[in-house]
């Protein structure tokens, strides 16, 4: 029997990820002996993966950085523990020295991603606001291009209650594989099955999900698009429609019509790669056994014309009236819990001349901008919350371009990769050691992280890294930084809530969270009301603002003709279950249930270039090179491959593609990863 | 009548996540390396290229256990209800029990330098709770059955990989993915 003692905390896990999983931490002695799920979660409900119980490992990793350190000469490798007194010291003096020599900040730039996406991890957006205006990465690889999409069509990107799917007859998992992304939503898809919904699978790889599924129907990567576009087509020659939905809660039906009746069914088939029955099967189910939920994945909308894509998908929903009733829907990810007021980003300066804002740098293109900039150029780099040097595409490019930086700084856990290439490394710590907020993008619960043990030996949060710089400099200089220095982590949070929010959240204080996680008071089944926040207030099958934005001003479209002859394979980055991008990778028991990353492909196309099993291959295309063990895999057509990515070596292989959206939602267009054409030979 | 207990684990249901290894391991505080559970993938000729099947495995609590044929100080001992209770306290770390045992299942704790297996978390069942793994599978794939209350339909005692259960009796059985139920494709 485990004994008693231990004190227990509420923390969340906020990595980049569909369950933002409410956990319990087990404390005794200071130290942490186990975390398990919190059965007040109503999502999660008590359930962790196998990476939320092995946090353990992660916080008392045996590679954890303990100290700050310093390395010079940059990436030697010859690193010395330094103080967090000569660490603050000479990043502050730099960043003074820069606006002395420049007359602005500009020459600062931060570079922050999804690595922990709790509130007070924007400590250090808010400590660049507070400076004036900086440079900063803007954008998106993840989201962006279907977030744009679902604006254009909805105006507002809304999520049902995943309970809301057990009143479908029809479950269309289209791109997503949920078995290795979202196990959570597996008991809800079961359950549905049960009770008599049928569920089909859309995806160019035959996945756990699809092997779960009732139907699976495999497509050519890209081509989610051309498929909607026939079955709409379908769906209009044996009218399948719903006009009495269409013409209450549609904008554009009749342009649509007239859009799609000349295109070609043939070309769309071809495209596609399906038959005309697979057409039939899914615009008879969408048409006739409804309510049909549709659940969209990231990866469909990562080409060239994702946010076609999922566009396309949309219009299919509403034109068979599967929107806004019990059951139905296109599922995506939302927004609309993420009530904060954002509080720790708007202590600006208040001075003029400091004038607040950023100069953008595209996230996805980073390298690019970083060397473009001129007046004045990027000096000092701040990376947090993100592997830049593994998770970036153009990395020859990027590495170049950090040659001129004069410091950079990594805020991490691990000597990353990323943080070998930086001059500074400030350990950080986990969410057992500090406290945050952290909302989901996919169901609606809130969820409270406090400390459970004390930082890990000198490592410290961002928010108290941004209070010690922001200390410092008003210390050398007078007024020189906005970002507080005296609000307590409590009082950050505090300031994060409006009452409006504690309203929706039915408490009076966020201490009440301590008691366990709260739902936003969100409609259940998303557009329950079917009152849209388009222009027209209806879903935009015919949208002006993309029109105006350049874009087709349908959804559906069939493909440009866009294979390339030197490198006719598409490689797929398909994310596994056991870690997070970057993440998790170090821990022994990844390495343990991980094998060598291999590149699958189908025997057939092996056999055509004399590939045997097991053996390494070369694949290239115009950005690099990389040698890899192939495996035979019947799970893809003949020619696509699948990898599971082992980012140092396949982004190699990556160059920034830039997709058809994601400007408008996320302030730059999103990267085509999926669209990445490569060839291969045996050696 | 005395229970007779054993675990239920439906491959169909499983998506092999591993969660139960884990939060088995991390609510016993395992040492690195050390499982109470493992998930292992099954050969894909049991159901049919390319489908990939899972099974989830811990003590099988065998009727004849070999573990406790084999333990020189009788550390091994069988409950009324079925399940193989191991007893660190007299335990000598011989590892007879793991060598004898057909599965594997008991592992040496190289901390302790004893033996260490599943109890079926045999003090949670005496106060209502549910073993961990049940508990923490997000597939409700794992059952613990009286098979003296229900003859679990449709379950095999032996899997591919599974030795010959006709050695100790194991009490686990299997729901297999249904033979009929292959994904229809386009």
């Amino acid at each position: 029997m485990l004994d008693q003692t231990y004190s227990i905390t509420r923390h969340v896990c906020p990595r980049n990820c569909y369950s933002s999983c409410s956990m319990l931490g087990y404390t005794k002695n200071r130290r942490l002996i186990k975390v398990t799920g919190d059965p007040k979660h109503g999502y999660t409900k008590g359930l962790l993966c196998a990476k939320g119980y092995n946090y353990i490992n992660n916080v008392y990793h045996l590679d954890r950085l303990k100290y700050p350190m310093r390395q010079y000469p940059r990436g030697s490798g010859q690193w010395q523990r330094i103080s967090w007194t000569e660490a603050i010291d000479t990043i502050a003096g730099k960043v003074i020295e820069l606006y002395h020599r420049y007359d602005s900040h500009l020459s600062l730039a931060l570079n922050k991603y999804s690595g922990n996406m709790g509130v007070l991890h924007h400590a250090m957006e808010g400590f660049f606001n507070g400076l004036g205006r900086t440079s900063r990465a803007v954008g998106n690889p993840c989201w962006a291009p279907g977030m744009d999409a679902i604006y254009y069509d909805y105006g507002e990107h809304q999520t049902s209650d995943m309970e809301d799917i057990l009143h479908a007859e029809t479950i269309i998992l289209w791109g997503i594989n949920p078995v290795w992304t979202s196990i959570h939503a597996m008991n809800y898809i079961y359950e549905a099955q049960k009770r008599g919904a049928k569920v089909i699978t859309i995806d160019p790889v035959y996945t756990e999900t699809a092997k779960k599924s009732d139907t699976f129907i495999q497509i050519k990567p890209g081509s989610d698009g051309a498929i909607a576009l026939a079955v709409a087509k379908y769906i209009l020659e044996h009218n399948l429609y719903d006009a009495e939905f269409l013409t209450a809660h549609t904008n554009g039906w009749g342009e649509l019509q007239e859009y799609i009746q000349p295109l070609s069914m043939e070309e769309a088939l071809q495209q596609c790669g399906q038959t005309i029955e697979a057409i039939q099967f899914i615009a008879e189910r969408l048409g006739r056994n409804k309510p049909a939920y549709i659940w969209l994945g990231f990866g469909m909308q990562r080409h060239q014309n994702g946010g076609q894509n999922i566009r396309a998908v949309n219009a299919l929903a509403a034109i068979t009236g599967n929107i806004g009733r019990k059951g139905s829907g296109v599922q995506f990810g939302q927004r609309t819990t993420w009530k904060f007021t954002y509080n720790i980003l708007n202590h600006l300066p208040s001075d003029n001349q400091k004038a607040a804002g950023v100069r953008a740098l595209d996230f996805n293109n980073f390298a690019n901008d970083l060397q473009m900039q001129q007046d004045p150029p990027v000096k000092f780099l701040w990376i947090t919350c993100r592997n830049l040097i593994t998770q970036s595409a153009n990395i020859q490019q990027l590495k170049k371009a950090l040659q001129s930086m004069e410091l950079i700084v990594t805020v991490e856990h691990f000597l990353t990769e990323t943080a070998q290439y930086s001059d500074i490394v400030l350990p950080a710590t986990t969410q057992f050691e500090e406290w945050d907020l952290v909302a989901s993008y996919w169901h609606h619960w809130i969820s409270i992280n406090q400390p459970a043990i004390p930082p890990y030996f000198e490592s410290k949060s961002e928010l108290e890294i941004a209070r010690m710089l922001s200390k410092r400099l008003n210390e050398f200089e007078a007024d020189f930084s906005a970002f507080p220095s005296d609000f307590t982590d409590e009082e950050f949070i505090e300031q994060e809530f409006t009452d409006e929010f504690y309203q929706s959240l039915q408490i009076g204080d966020w201490r009440e969270l301590l008691k366990g996680p709260r739902r936003v008071d969100v409609p259940k089944t998303a557009w329950e009301a079917l009152e849209f926040k388009t222009p027209s207030g209806k879903i935009e099958l015919f949208s002006q603002q993309a029109s105006e934005n350049q874009l087709s001003p349908f959804g559906m479209a069939l493909l440009d003709n866009r294979k390339s002859e030197n490198y006719p394979f598409t490689l797929l980055l398909n994310h596994e279950p056991f870690r997070i991008n970057s993440q998790f990778q170090n821990l022994p028991s990844y390495k343990q249930i991980n094998k060598e990353p291999s590149i699958y492909l189908h025997p057939s196309l092996a056999k055509e270039k004399g590939i045997r099993a097991g053996s390494l291959i070369r694949i290239f295309n115009e950005n690099g090179e990389i040698m890899i063990r192939a495996r035979y895999s019947e799970e893809v057509n003949h020619h696509t491959l699948v990898i599971h990515p082992n980012h140092p070596l396949i982004n190699k292989l990556l160059a920034f593609t830039p997709a058809d959206m994601g400007e408008f939602i996320t302030g730059g267009k999103g990267n085509a990863l999926n669209d990445l054409q490569v060839n291969i030979a045996k050696l | 009548m005395a229970k007779k207990l054993g675990f239920l684990v439906n491959i169909e249901r499983c998506i092999g996540c591993h969660a139960c290894e884990i939060s088995c391991k991390s609510f016993y505080q395992l040492e690195p390396n050390m499982r109470r559970r493992r998930v292992t993938e099954l050969p894909e000729e049991l159901v049919g290229t390319p489908v990939r099947a899972f099974v989830s495995t811990a003590c099988n609590h065998c009727d004849e256990p070999a573990c406790k044929k084999a333990c020189p100080v009788g550390a091994y001992t069988k409950r009324e209800d079925g399940i193989v209770v191991h007893d660190q306290n007299m335990c000598i770390g011989c590892q007879m029990c793991g060598k004898a045992c057909p599965y594997g299942v008991p592992q040496f704790n190289p901390v302790k330098k004893k033996m260490d297996k599943c109890s079926m978390c045999y003090d949670r069942l005496d106060v209502g709770q549910l073993p961990i793994c049940v508990e923490k599978c997000p597939l409700e794939a794992i059952q613990i059955v009286d098979y003296n209350e229900v003859e679990p339909s449709n379950s095999v005692s032996v899997v591919p990989t599974f030795a010959d259960p006709s050695i100790t009796h194991p009490t686990t059985h299997f729901i297999l993915p249904k033979p009929g139920k292959q994904t229809r494709r386009f």
